[in-house]
């Protein structure tokens, strides 16, 4: 049994039907509870909301609204430093998507498939970053890229994107994989495949939608991502949650607002695709990508 | 197929597999043991180390940094940090739990469209939902104004800058990593067991702290860990809700690299801790196993 045991949320064996059925006889929808939830649902959207209001304020207040604006986007599309900050996280995200996706999905592969001692420690050692908070492994590769005499950059903060990210792609491909039955990969090799080839031409085009759907959703943590980025990155150009950070320490600014706003869009889009990439190629859909086993 | 198959063959094709699997692990496995177990040694043995006269750190066995961590002034921030890591803990199973109670049972065809609803925004930008929330709970922000309107608070009563504050921007944070889990084993439980509560005579509490509760309690569990990391170790929440009365570990270790420049103590308070998240997460796996075994019996 896994060290973390979120169950997949599409669970297939529950009696739905005659859930449905009984409970309709016997209880009805307790009001406290739907009202909690409620209540729940306006606080979790509360805070996005008023971000993305006063984003379109016209005046430079967050308590008053003076009227509808695009005032704090031109701000943002005419700050060279915001600018080159969001070059910097898409150039990072991208690097650190790819490079992770290969490492992560050739290691989910090895992990199911490989039954050598060497197999359960690098099951291990994949663990790692799951169990260790994220400024930990901020201070971690801060020291180590100090300890080499490497100079903090967008470089620094590739790799060690990279290095946090490999574990995400790892989780939520092996539950996948072992979905997969390995007798095709065997038949394709009865057939005279090598090894390398059924991987190749049978496994990974199986594979493709959770390897996709994996790719967007570390696309999107890397660029929302602050922690790991404000321990590795150099001064200039920072990334765009480094300059965010900075900005509200010291007070508030409307650009944020509106930086914020196109942040959370372009992240919920991106990971509302990455739930819904299965379902793009005719699979149950979703939502046990977040919950991996 | 298998009997059709040469032996020959077969124990050929399972040892070249073997070794195409190794090979494909290896990549992944020779980076992470490179930049990350790597690095977490060198955070240990930094924590040990010194630094020269201009602060730069320097190998070394010092055990100033370590001895430094018995300081009160330590000691209370760390004391702090696991009272807000455990109260977060403890508020988020309140939420968590009629949320996803809510959604599991009375969900229908709308749940997966519920949870996705609140899984999404909360793998959005950390920052600026935090900054968002701050806002929101800020003196002149519709939460303080709402709890006016009904009498829970006059004038002088503030979120910001309060223990209150930190502890809700934590819950705002990572409330999301216990629903998960605990909409999953909820979602699995057999409503049956309900209602044979019911059958029993046991009245709605009753049922849920005897049924639904032990049901549950593995989703509960990893719910727990999963808020206590991330919460034991942020240092944001406490920034924008908290003021410099609220700091948490996280803040410390932030200001020892950043401001203080003091490596070695700031690695002593990272292994720190680390050791505090691995007692948590051993207390929780020796559970888990008592649990399945249980189970199994």
């Amino acid at each position: 049994m896994t060290l973390l045991r979120l169950p997949s949320a599409t669970a297939p064996s529950r009696p739905a039907a005659r859930t449905r059925t009984r409970r309709g006889r016997t209880e009805r929808r307790p009001r406290v509870l739907v009202a909690v939830t409620a209540l729940f649902f306006a606080l979790l959207y509360l805070p996005i909301a008023v971000v993305t209001l006063f984003s379109f304020n016209s005046k430079k207040s967050l308590t008053v609204f003076g009227g509808f604006s695009l005032r704090w986007y031109r701000a943002f599309v005419h700050d060279d430093v915001l600018v080159s900050s969001l070059g910097a996280s898409l150039r990072i995200s991208l690097v650190a998507m790819s490079g992770s996706v290969v490492l992560g999905a050739a290691l989910a592969l090895g992990l199911v498939r490989c039954r050598t001692r060497l197999g359960s420690l690098a099951g291990l050692i994949m663990l790692v970053p799951l169990i260790t908070p994220e400024i930990v492994t901020g201070v971690a590769s801060m020291l180590l890229f100090k300890g080499v005499g490497v100079d903090l950059s967008t470089g620094t903060v590739m790799l060690a994107e990279i290095t946090f990210s490999i574990s995400y792609v790892t989780v939520i491909l092996r539950s996948r994989i072992a979905a997969l039955n390995p007798e095709v990969e065997e038949a394709a090799m009865d057939l005279g495949a090598t090894r390398w080839q059924a991987v190749r031409l049978v496994t990974l085009p199986a594979l493709l939608p959770a390897v996709l759907a994996s790719a967007v959703l570390i696309f999107a943590l890397v660029f929302d991502d602050f922690v790991l980025a404000y321990f590795t990155t150099g001064v200039d150009p920072q990334p765009l949650s480094v300059r965010i950070y900075s900005a509200i320490r010291f007070g508030v600014q409307p650009t944020i607002n509106a930086v914020g706003t196109l942040m959370l869009a372009g992240s919920i889009a991106l990971i509302a695709l990455a739930l819904f990439i299965p379902r793009l190629f005719g699979r149950r859909g979703g939502l046990d990508i977040l919950s991996g086993e | 197929m298998a009997l059709l198959r040469p032996f020959a063959r077969t124990r050929r094709r399972g040892a070249d597999g073997d070794r195409v699997w190794t090979w494909l692990m290896l990549p992944g496995t020779v980076w992470m043991t490179g930049f990350l177990i790597a690095s977490l040694v060198l955070v240990a043995v930094l924590a040990v180390g010194t630094t020269d006269d201009l602060g730069n750190p320097r190998f070394g066995f010092d055990l100033s940094g370590v001895r430094a961590l018995a300081d009160p002034a330590y000691t209370e921030v760390l004391a702090r940090s696991l009272g807000y890591a455990v109260l977060t803990c403890a508020v988020c199973l309140l939420i968590a739990y009629p949320v996803a109670y809510t959604i599991a049972l009375y969900g229908g065809r709308y749940k997966h469209g519920l949870i996705a609803a609140i899984v999404v925004p909360f793998f959005a930008n950390y920052l600026v939902r935090m900054y968002g929330w701050s806002v929101v709970l800020s003196d002149d922000g519709p939460v303080l104004r709402a709890l006016r309107a009904v009498g829970l608070a006059d004038g002088r009563t503030k979120i910001l800058n309060t223990g209150v504050g930190v502890v809700a921007g934590l819950v705002y944070g990572f409330v999301v990593f216990m629903i998960i889990p605990l909409y999953a084993a909820l979602e699995r439980l057999d409503v049956s067991l309900i209602e044979a509560g019911r059958d029993l005579y046991g009245g709605p509490v009753r049922t849920f702290f005897f049924v639904t509760l032990p049901a549950t309690r593995q989703g509960a569990a990893a719910g727990l860990v999963l808020v206590f990391l991330p919460a034991m170790g942020d240092f944001v929440s406490a920034q924008l809700m908290g003021g410099p009365d609220q700091i948490m570990i996280g803040n410390l270790i932030q200001d020892k690299f950043f401001q203080g420049q003091n490596w070695p103590l700031g690695s002593a308070l990272t292994m720190l801790l680390m050791l505090v998240l691995l007692i948590g997460m051993f207390g929780y796996l020796r559970r888990t196993r008592k649990d399945e075994a249980e189970a199994r019996r």
